[in-house]
């Protein structure tokens, strides 16, 4: 029999605990849940689990019809994100470190340069925060993240932050960014890298 | 930028390299300030790349204002 899970309304994590806690009571279950974004996450879970995942919207609510592989067990350890993804640079300053504002203004620059040069790229590179002027018109390091940008590197860069200091006509490198599209990264990294 | 003909200026400290920097800058002469290549040295310092042709701007420009260590051709 199918087991239905109203997460309607549910803030997040909730609908994907109740999802994993269904799982482990039945093999079969219908979630229901009214945002794209509990919708995005219980599903990734459910394929993160290996289980076959239908989904139909009506009107605001989505429901994921949630079908457990035969032989698969839910344990209760496993994580509710793949443990394996691509690394992520979060920068989340101008500056590299606390402490000495020139100073950590060449570290950051000196990083991104090294960055250009090191054998492993992250997949995504997050920047918010004082970080987004990095990406800006007149940036020193705006060469060094076109150069990434080119290799193929995503550059996300956060649209709330380029309002708040007003320099959102100025950016030069990277795509405008919500914080779905910030959050939804983070949480499908295999490692997030952080400075 | 890969293929050109680069040398870096090492300096003795962080402000002595910020304070190269500066001049360079003012004087607009195209630099690079870059963490110091492993091959040269295992510090965490940082050095000032320009191309091998304007080293005979850079070291006049600096003359009696900064003191460096030694300019290394990459």
């Amino acid at each position: 029999m199918t087991r239905e899970v109203d997460a309607r309304g549910r803030a997040c994590p909730e609908p994907v605990l109740l999802t994993k806690k269904a799982l482990e009571e039945s093999g079969e279950i219908t979630v229901i849940v009214d945002s794209r974004t509990a919708e995005e996450n219980v599903k990734r879970f459910a394929l993160s689990m290996k289980c076959r995942v239908r989904l139909e919207r009506r009107g605001e609510d989505s429901l994921l019809f949630i079908e457990k592989p035969v032989s698969a067990e839910v344990s209760p350890e496993a994580p509710p994100y793949p443990a394996s993804g691509p690394i992520v640079l979060v920068i989340s300053s101008d500056r590299m470190g606390r402490g000495d504002d020139e100073l950590g203004e060449v570290l950051m620059r000196s990083f991104i340069h090294t960055l250009g040069e090191a054998s492993r790229r992250p997949e995504t590179v997050i920047i918010f925060n004082t970080g987004v002027r990095l990406a800006v018109q007149g940036s020193a390091v705006l060469e060094d993240l076109r150069a990434l940008c080119n290799e193929g590197v995503r550059i996300l860069v956060c649209g709330t932050c380029l309002g708040f200091f007003e320099i959102r006509d100025k950016l030069a490198v990277g795509q405008i960014s919500n914080m779905y599209d910030i959050t939804e990264t983070m949480l499908g990294a295999g490692k997030i890298v952080q400075i | 930028m890969k293929g050109a003909d680069y040398c870096v200026m090492l300096f003795d400290s962080v402000s002595s390299t910020l304070l190269a920097e500066k001049i360079l800058k003012r004087q607009e002469i195209p630099h690079k300030v870059i963490p110091v290549p492993r091959h040269i040295s295992s510090d965490c310092g940082v050095c000032i790349r320009f191309s091998l042709d304007l080293r005979n701007r850079v070291e006049p420009a600096l003359a009696g204002k900064v003191e460096f260590r030694e300019i290394c051709a990459l």
